[in-house]
């Protein structure tokens, strides 16, 4: 991530595990203050698609990384896309009563 | 009630800043990513080979007992006049020998005039001559306008003749050898060997001096006569031979091509910073070979072998030809160069490796849709039967033509075939998974998608566009890196 540097490396997936924790404990209150009601499997899915989410964008970005902007884009579009209507799904599958 | 508040305030926050956190590690995903993409780390063959992490790909789930390649029939030796640049070297010199010497040859006397073994060849291939003297054409014309490219292309031609300058004339390292090989191969011998713990002891001894020496990626195999060269021995001459005693195992090395160079081919990239590189390593193995014992020869390019390479390689486990005739290794792709050192040491030699490049290649095509000579098979299966093995092959005269065409000094190469080659990738995450799960997947599928994403989303310039005008933009595959762009550094 930093090539110049030894620490700041460790420090950045530091900070991201922190932000992953904070995420997931805001989603949680969010999610107990609502009406939806959770299992096992939709907390599952939720954290798949999250996770899901986050690993495209760092495909695409791989990508542009490499000097594939247009590889980064279709990537960026197709699985994006992707992921936005399994949201929508998700988010269906989750309200739904 | 206050008590109450607070505890709701601090459920807001946590709330807020959770949906803030989400958007910000979105961000440290993309950043993540970006900096994997560009991570100099990922250039394999570039930083980490002095201890063997280069060859970081577990060859063991894919190791099998026969060779990928399909022995079909008689089998025979490569007569060395089937070398293209054997060849062409036999044919120059008659086409312009030395000073003033008039032409001992012309393309007007036709075939019958030329001496063996070329007018055999020539005979049996009679395009191969055409196709000859269009490359030597082509080659008239590049130097002519070549004034038109000189200052655009000046880093890069500058940088392959640095690559290169170690490789030709008296001070060569390795030495040429001299005298037969029973002489050569032993001189210097320490004549104190001491005893060997076991073959795997030398084996795993030799490639850990390997890759000391640079080497990316090592492979053992025992030498197998098909693959040696017959007519011509290093320090003999023009000689037909038998397989000396002791060519017993060959050490197989490959190192790839600088990455962003390679990838900026045709024009940009050189076949000489793989060359030398390649050069040093076997040459000091050869000589560390000697030091401990042993009798030793290196064959290293751009022409000093005795044994043709990607065969031998294959032996060795390192990885399995592609339909553009070219090793294709899990760590390197097609960026994958060639040498090795053969000697009576023993050792325990490597399997062959099978991670399905044939069935890959029978659906990909890329480098055959890519070449601008044509040269590469468009056909499912590969058809050819080469000396009594079916394999693709590709049309080295017509690639040698290309060599003349493009926009570079002289003939220095082409090589978009190794670029263009979906397997030719650097080393991070997004193609570590893919590397990983394509050769476990037996249905096929996962590589019918990424070939499909490949072809969809990358850019290829197609066959004709490398070449400068008229038939062409001088394109190249990916960008070239800013220190080879002389408009970079100097007003031009
Ligand atoms: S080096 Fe160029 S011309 Fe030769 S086979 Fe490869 S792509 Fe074709
Ligand atoms: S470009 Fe495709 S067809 Fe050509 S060697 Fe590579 S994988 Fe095989």
């Amino acid at each position: 991530m930093f090539p110049n540097s030894t620490i700041l490396g460790p420090l950045f997936w530091i900070v991201m595990g922190g932000l992953y924790t904070i995420s997931f404990t805001g989603f949680y209150y969010w999610i107990t203050d609502s009406i939806i009601k959770m299992n096992w499997w939709k907390w599952l899915l939720s954290i798949l698609w999250f996770l899901g989410l986050n690993i495209t964008i760092a495909g695409g970005f791989t990508l542009f990384g490499e000097k594939e902007i247009r590889a980064g884009f279709w990537f960026l579009s197709v699985f994006g896309g992707v992921f936005i209507v399994l949201g929508v799904g998700l988010w269906r599958l989750l309200t739904s009563r | 009630m206050d008590e109450d508040n607070n505890k709701f305030n601090r459920r807001n926050f946590i709330k807020t800043a959770g949906l803030a956190s989400g958007v910000i590690a979105l961000a440290g995903a993309a950043g993540a990513g970006l900096a994997a993409g560009s991570n100099k780390d990922s250039y394999t063959g570039w930083g980490r080979t002095a201890y063997g992490e280069d060859q970081f790909f577990n060859r063991k789930p894919f190791l099998v007992d026969t060779p990928t390649y399909d022995k079909v029939g008689e089998t025979r030796r490569i007569a060395f006049i089937e070398d293209l640049f054997k060849r062409n070297g036999e044919l120059s010199r008659l086409l312009f020998p030395r000073g003033d010497e008039t032409p001992l040859w012309s393309f007007d006397e036709g075939v019958e005039k030329l001496p063996e073994p070329l007018k055999t060849y020539y005979l049996e291939h009679p395009d191969a001559l055409g196709e000859f003297r269009k490359a030597i054409e082509k080659s008239q014309e590049q130097a002519g306008t070549w004034d038109k490219y000189k200052h655009k292309y000046l880093l890069a031609d500058a940088w392959s003749t640095a690559h290169a300058s170690p490789i030709g004339g008296q001070g060569a390292f390795p030495p040429q050898p001299h005298g037969n090989p029973e002489e050569s191969d032993f001189r210097g011998v320490n004549e104190e060997t001491l005893p060997l713990k076991s073959p795997a002891h030398g084996s795993s001894l030799i490639k850990q001096i390997a890759y000391s020496f640079g080497a990316s990626l090592v492979g053992i195999a025992k030498v197998k006569e098909d693959w040696v060269y017959q007519g011509y021995m290093r320090g003999v001459g023009k000689i037909d031979f038998e397989v000396p005693e002791h060519w017993k195992y060959a050490v197989v090395i490959a190192v790839p091509h600088e990455w962003d160079s390679m990838y900026a081919n045709p024009t940009y990239g050189t076949s000489y910073d793989a060359y030398s590189k390649l050069r040093f390593i076997a040459g000091k193995l050869e000589v560390f070979l000697k030091e401990i014992g042993y009798a030793a020869r290196s064959h290293v390019p751009p022409t000093s072998y005795e044994i043709a390479m990607p065969p031998l390689a294959i032996d060795a486990g390192l990885g399995e030809q592609g339909r553009h005739g070219v090793l294709v290794t899990p760590e390197l792709g097609a960026n994958t160069r060639l040498a090795a050192v053969t000697t009576n040491m023993l050792l325990e030699p490597d399997k062959p490796i099978d991670i399905g490049i044939k069935e890959f290649c029978s659906k990909c095509k890329i480098c055959a849709e890519e070449c601008p000579s044509g040269a590469i098979s468009f056909t499912d299966k590969p058809e050819n039967v080469i000396r009594g093995y079916q394999r693709w092959n590709i049309n080295q005269d017509k690639c040698f033509t290309i060599w003349n065409s493009v926009a570079t000094s002289h003939a220095r190469g082409c090589r978009v075939c190794l670029a263009v080659c979906p397997y030719s990738r650097k080393n991070n995450w997004i193609h570590k998974i893919v590397r990983e799960v394509d050769p476990r997947d037996p249905t096929g599928l996962f590589s019918s998608a990424m070939l499909a994403m490949q072809k969809k989303f990358f850019t290829y310039p197609g066959g004709q566009e490398y070449l400068p005008a008229p038939d062409g933009n001088n394109k190249t595959f990916g960008e070239a890196p800013d220190w080879l762009m002389t408009e970079e550094w100097f007003n031009i």
